[in-house]
């Protein structure tokens, strides 16, 4: 304890007026950008099963932009929600029914007006704007700050209350990262490449597609960098260490904030928050640092530190550390783990047939019973297929999509909305999802591109044409081959079973007008497979596929999440 | 080394310290002084006259290594065995007046200017785009899975080269730092962190410049190390901490001759490095050839027939021998991609070179495609084509070639010196989303 009464001394009795001042703003502002203020963060925060948990359910408690309104008027623009992993877990539904509402502008084929305003809307987004929420905090800040100031002119100063701001800020930055950091440890967020995405051209993908899989090739190094977050993130649990876990952090997100930018990433304005975080945290340091080691001088700390042998202190701090280590390193990793070995929420997780998977030419191909003969340039016949060890079929048409811009992320329990494999996509690459009648030997594949299928109109869970149509669509696998089929949410090991998922798979999935194909399948052990069926535009086809055995040059990962 | 003086008296050394000093004083001038006659060779054969980027880099790159071209760890292992040794024999002869502290204020500044040239050697190439070029037309049609991964760390590092540009910035700025005593710790803790993520890299993607980038940051420590204890006793302890108290102070013409030593020094590999990369930017990067290919003719090309000793191919996704599709670059390479395999070409580490039968960048590392080198004769339509890859130095092509119109090329002649061969060409309007708006609808 003598270190402690040691530092005490060296507390400065007063502050300047200015210091007060700047204080008191950014007391205000850090405590606006650290303290979640979405209902939505608190509604799945009470909600949680923390019986059968899910890692989704701890990493939406790490997850949370600043989500502050303008003070003239217009709603926040989720600076610090777009949420780069998908979907603004933690954002407000106005933010995700402005997000759809984006999407749809982008895909929409028509240039109405609402959409070219929103397109307007969103380019008038990029940049500054989208730290919008930011510039909010900060307005709000400085005018408290200055109210503050009138009404409290008389204290000399705020030690107190600055240890504890950076002990907020301080444990709001480290269960952030942690929160990062996990779904690296465990490398789920970049999967590594699929057979589809192997055989796809490197021309053929969006600037985020190719930085994402090139993590995505080497999963040990997402582990470091997995490794690198948490231990950010562990050091700045602790005060003695915080400064140093603070500029990793600083160094670890900055480069991942220009990584951002640079590919597309869509997380810059999540990523700066730790670097304006980790900012504050290092602020005392800094000059001290300076002091010593540019000027040369001799360097006294002088900071306040609370008194922590009295038992209120003593055990509140205890049990609060406590808990925050329990959650986020206890049963944190518990979840991740889980779900790296069964449920990697960027890859579908259903097994797919073990007969089928594979590489295939494309050796026979006829629509409505008419042979098309292979050729690299024809809009209809495919060109090569895939069966990927999880539930799709890809194959490659000669044939522009609309790309889906997303890097596939969010956290999604359907496989069919687990769309990393053809996220950020072109070249006329195609993924359907399928489920296997394994009696009938029928494959029900739908659509995975869903940006391809809201292009033409936007939907609303609201409209009742839309519901009409969910209903139908719910009606093109009969009773009898959903008995075959199974129940999706159990398909995983038992071990991955969750409240989280139980209470999605009860939801109906959201209507939307996806091209659907039914096919037989004939194979003895998979070498050549003939698919039979109707197609997504209707006609029948008839499909030879035969199993190429294809090596690729980049090796095969050492590392794989999913049991398949 | 006595000319130094202290402006305040020296401290303390115990024992054993002096101990690990002399060990660490021998060993890091193993590895620093240029002593490896490889390197000399080097060095005489630079044309001093018209000194280009490529040869400050190559000056800016010397590590001992006495086997391969990227070094091993068993060179470290042995220079510390003759470090250890010389050790032992000063321990035994040691002068009493021997002053510790300026040993010490010397061996850190070698190691800081080796650091600050190493980590701005490559910091330059990086800032000014070099190192890692956007990704060829072959590049960008070759399948994911058919490229290593080193390959595809620098090709998806090519796609952003202001992103590219960031990171030279920050190796330059840790090498600036580095060149000021008072800075350099702090030019060392950004060396740590960059440069460790680069050994990480190396290690993770198969690049061949681990051992090098660990070498950097085996510097990096010992010049972080000597401020580490005060940083820690201050942010940590929280404890009042006394500065470094050793400043050097030259007498009379010495610290003239300091001046001048370190001016010149940073002239050159400062600002005639930047001068010179930025030239080379503008002019000739290092990675792709530079000899012109055939006018209007770059693209990519379907090859929609295509016959061997007169027998026509069918299109065909299995057949073994018919084209599929063919590269003409900007420079003199064409692309073939077939079902041919390829025997990869396996460089992963970073040489500058000015020859364009020695830049193999847009080959190495990867397969689907066979690369050649051209040399055109414009006036009777000839390509004499040649396998750039060493494992193919048989594989010659020589190629008629007749443009019926923009979009078009019919090639006909000899391949191996033996098969005639006919391939029609048709250019195809390929899209790529990275060529196109980042934020707009892609309907590809």
């Amino acid at each position: 304890m003598a270190t402690i009464e040691n530092t005490q001394e060296h507390v400065p009795v007063s502050w300047s007026v200015y210091k007060k001042i700047a204080f008191r703003i950014a007391f205000i502002f850090f405590i606006l950008v650290s303290i979640p203020f979405s209902g939505a963060w608190y509604t799945n925060l009470v909600s949680i099963d923390w019986t059968r948990p899910h890692y989704r359910d701890i990493y939406d408690i790490a997850r949370y932009g600043t989500n502050i309104p303008s003070l003239f008027g217009n709603s926040a623009r989720q600076g610090g929600g777009e949420d780069g992993e998908g979907a603004a877990a933690a954002g407000s539904k106005k933010a995700a029914k402005q997000k759809v509402a984006a999407r749809g502008s982008r895909s929409g084929d028509q240039p109405d007006p609402q959409a070219a305003e929103l397109q307007q809307l969103s380019r008038r987004r990029s940049w500054w704007s989208d730290y919008a929420s930011w510039g909010n905090a900060l307005v709000l800040a400085v005018i408290g700050g200055l109210i503050w100031t009138l009404l409290d002119r008389k204290r000399p100063s705020y030690n107190v209350l600055y240890y504890w701001l950076t002990v907020i800020v301080r444990f709001r930055a480290a269960i952030g990262i942690i929160g990062f950091g996990y779904t690296k440890l465990f490398p789920t967020q970049m999967p590594f490449p699929s057979l589809g995405l192997l055989n796809t051209d490197f021309g053929d993908f969006t600037a985020q597609k190719i930085y994402w899989l090139s993590v995505g090739i080497v999963p040990w190094y997402q582990v470091f960098g997995g490794v690198v977050e948490l231990l950010a993130g562990a050091l700045l649990f602790f005060r003695k260490t915080a400064t140093f876990g603070a500029i990793l952090l600083i160094g670890a997100l900055g480069d991942i904030t220009f990584v951002n930018y640079a590919y597309d990433g869509g997380v810059h304005v999540y990523a700066f928050y730790f670097v304006l975080l980790g900012s504050f945290v290092i602020a005392a340091d800094v000059p001290r640092l300076y002091n010593l080691l540019i000027l040369e001088r001799y360097t006294v700390p002088h900071f306040y530190y609370p008194d922590y042998s009295k038992p209120a202190y003593k055990y509140s701090r205890i049990v609060l550390k406590g808990l925050a280590i329990l959650i986020f390193f206890g049963v944190l990793t518990y979840t991740e783990v889980i779900n790296f070995k069964y449920d990697p929420y960027k890859q579908p997780a259903t097994a797919g047939l073990k007969t089928l998977r594979g590489n295939y030419n494309v050796t026979e191909f006829k629509i409505n019973g008419q042979e098309i003969p292979y050729s690299p340039l024809d809009s209809v016949r495919w060109k090569e297929a895939t069966f990927e060890k999880w539930t799709t079929l890809t194959f490659r048409v000669n044939k522009p999509v609309v790309v889906d811009p997303s890097n596939g992320g969010g956290s999604p329990m359907r496989d069919i909305q687990r769309t990393f494999e053809i996220a950020g996509t072109a070249g006329g690459q195609r993924a359907f999802h399928y489920y296997a009648d394994t009696v009938e030997q029928v494959l029900y594949l739908q659509d995975k591109n869903a940006v391809a299928a809201r292009a033409s109109r936007i939907p609303s869970e609201a409209d009742p044409k839309i519901a009409g149509r969910t209903k139908k669509n719910d009606n093109w696998i009969s009773d009898a081959a959903w008995k075959n089929i199974g129940d999706e949410n159990k398909f995983i090991d038992p071990a991955a079973w969750s409240t989280r998922r139980d209470r999605e798979f009860a939801r109906p999935e959201r209507g939307l007008n996806r091209a659907k194909m039914i096919l037989k399948y004939h194979t003895t052990d998979g070498a050549r497979v003939i698919l039979t069926g109707i197609n997504e535009s209707k006609d029948s086809i008839y499909v030879v596929l035969d199993k190429r055995n294809r090596k690729y040059v980049l090796p095969e990962s050492t590392l794989n999440a999913g049991k398949y | 080394m006595s000319t130094v003086k202290l402006a305040s008296p020296a401290t303390e050394w115990k024992g054993y310290e002096k101990i690990v000093l002399r060990f660490f004083f021998l060993y890091f001038l193993l590895q620093t002084i240029p002593l490896d006659w490889k390197y000399y060779k080097g060095l005489f054969s630079i044309n001093w006259l018209n000194l280009r980027y490529g040869d400050i880099f190559f000056i800016s790159r010397y590590f001992p290594s006495f086997s391969s071209a990227t070094g091993s760890f068993v060179d470290w292992l042995i220079i510390a065995v003759l470090a250890a040794f010389g050790t032992f024999i000063w321990t035994k002869r040691d002068k009493p007046d021997t002053d510790y502290s300026v040993l010490y204020y010397w061996l850190r500044v070698i190691l800081r200017y080796r650091l600050a040239i190493g980590i701005i050697g490559y910091g330059f190439i990086k800032f000014f785009p070099l190192q890692a070029p956007f990704p060829s037309i072959s590049n960008l049609n070759t399948n994911y899975g058919d490229f290593t991964d080193w390959k595809i760390f620098s090709l998806s590092l090519g796609i952003v080269p202001h992103y590219e540009s960031f990171l030279g910035g920050v190796e330059v700025l840790a090498g600036l730092l580095l060149f000021f005593r008072r800075t350099a710790s702090i030019g060392a803790l950004i060396v740590l962190v960059f440069t460790g993520n680069v050994f990480i890299s190396n290690l993770a993607y198969g690049g061949g410049e681990y051992v090098y980038s660990f070498y950097l940051i085996s510097l990096a420590l010992f010049v972080f190390a000597y401020d580490a204890q005060r940083i820690y006793n201050l942010v940590a302890l929280g404890k009042p901490t006394v500065p470094n108290l050793f400043k050097p102070v030259f007498p009379g013409w010495q610290e003239n001759a300091r001046l001048v030593a370190k001016i010149s020094l940073i002239f050159f590999f400062v600002f005639v490095y930047a001068f010179k990369t930025y030239k080379g930017y503008r002019q000739d990067p290092y990675q792709f050839p530079t000899t012109a290919g055939l006018a209007g003719s770059a693209g990519i090309y379907n090859v929609s027939e295509f016959k061997l000793n007169n027998k026509a191919y069918p299109y065909s996704a299995t057949d073994p021998v018919r084209w599929k599709d063919v590269v003409f670059e900007k420079w003199a390479t064409i692309s073939i991609r077939s079902n041919r395999s390829v025997i990869l070409d396996s460089t992963n580490y970073e040489q500058i070179s000015y020859k364009d039968d020695e830049r193999n960048y847009e080959f190495a590392g990867s397969g689907g495609r066979h690369y050649y080198s051209f040399i055109a004769d414009t006036v009777n339509h000839l390509l004499r084509l040649q396998n750039k890859n060493k494992h193919y130095g048989n594989d010659r092509l020589v190629l008629h070639y007749i443009k019926p119109d923009s979009k078009t090329i019919i090639l006909s002649g000899v391949s191996q010196g033996r098969d005639s061969l006919y391939a029609v060409l048709n250019r195809i309007d390929k899209k790529y989303p990275i060529k196109l708006g980042r934020r707009g609808r892609l309907k590809l």
